[in-house]
């Protein structure tokens, strides 16, 4: 069963543009060899740290999107762990709360369509504009 | 004895005046999975000394906050929110 994953990690800054294009290949490789895919590689760069990591003031971010099984995600992660030059790394399921975000979004167009219902007969009525904001504010409260 | 009311000595009762009403932001926006990468809308909800805002400060809604909370947490991780700050003291 192969499922939709983020990984994202930091690197040193000392390392050199290269060895940062090495640590990136190995990775996506490993995804590759296990016929994953990779939808998405991001690289935000050097960026500042909120806090400092083993003194590390920067870090070198990275974030890869892919479809892989689930099992060469606990590989990628022990491969992480080992690796020196890697600060901190994340890995997340990213189809995990899809269905409930569904039925959100099934709710939010039953509330538009209310709201139109009511804008709509209520503006015929009479059109005052303090009216409609009141309206409008005790819908949004209700979500 | 008198029983005791509100009016007191024929005065009309204090009016409070309600604040005005919260509403979810993610609801707002229509956001359904929140995003600990983009630190910057994160930092709306914590304060000056890092902690998370209650959901009946920030008025999201149950389902957001608890998303919310974990995304936080997930930035805080990867080093793009702090921890904690100490406070400034103002002398």
């Amino acid at each position: 069963m192969s499922s939709r994953y983020e990984i994202g990690f930091i690197i040193t800054p000392e390392v050199s543009e290269e060895e940062v294009k090495k640590i990136i290949e190995s990775i996506t490789a490993t995804i590759t060899k296990a016929k994953g895919v990779i939808e998405n590689l991001d690289e935000w760069g050097r960026k500042k740290l909120a806090f400092p990591i083993q003194k590390n003031l920067e870090g070198y971010y990275v974030f890869v999107q892919a479809e892989v099984d689930g099992a060469i995600i606990a590989t990628l992660e022990r491969r992480l762990k080992q690796m020196e030059k890697v600060l901190r790394f994340i890995t997340l399921r990213l189809d995990d709360k899809l269905k409930k975000s569904h039925k959100l979004t099934k709710r939010w167009a039953k509330i538009d369509k209310i709201r139109k219902k009511t804008a709509d007969s209520r503006g015929e009525e009479k059109e005052s504009d303090d009216f409609l904001d009141n309206e409008e504010e005790s819908d949004a409260t209700e979500k | 004895m008198q029983p005791r009311s509100n009016t007191g000595d024929g005065k009309p009762p204090k009016k409070y005046y309600s604040a005005r009403k919260k509403f979810c932001a993610f609801c707002k926006d229509k956001i359904t999975l929140i995003d600990y990468k983009n630190h910057k809308n994160l930092e709306n909800f914590i304060s000056e000394t890092g902690r998370i805002f209650p959901a009946r400060v920030s008025g999201t809604c149950a389902y957001h906050q608890k998303q919310l909370s974990k995304a936080i947490k997930r930035a805080r991780q990867m080093a793009l929110i702090r921890f904690t700050e100490e406070k400034k003291r103002i002398t």
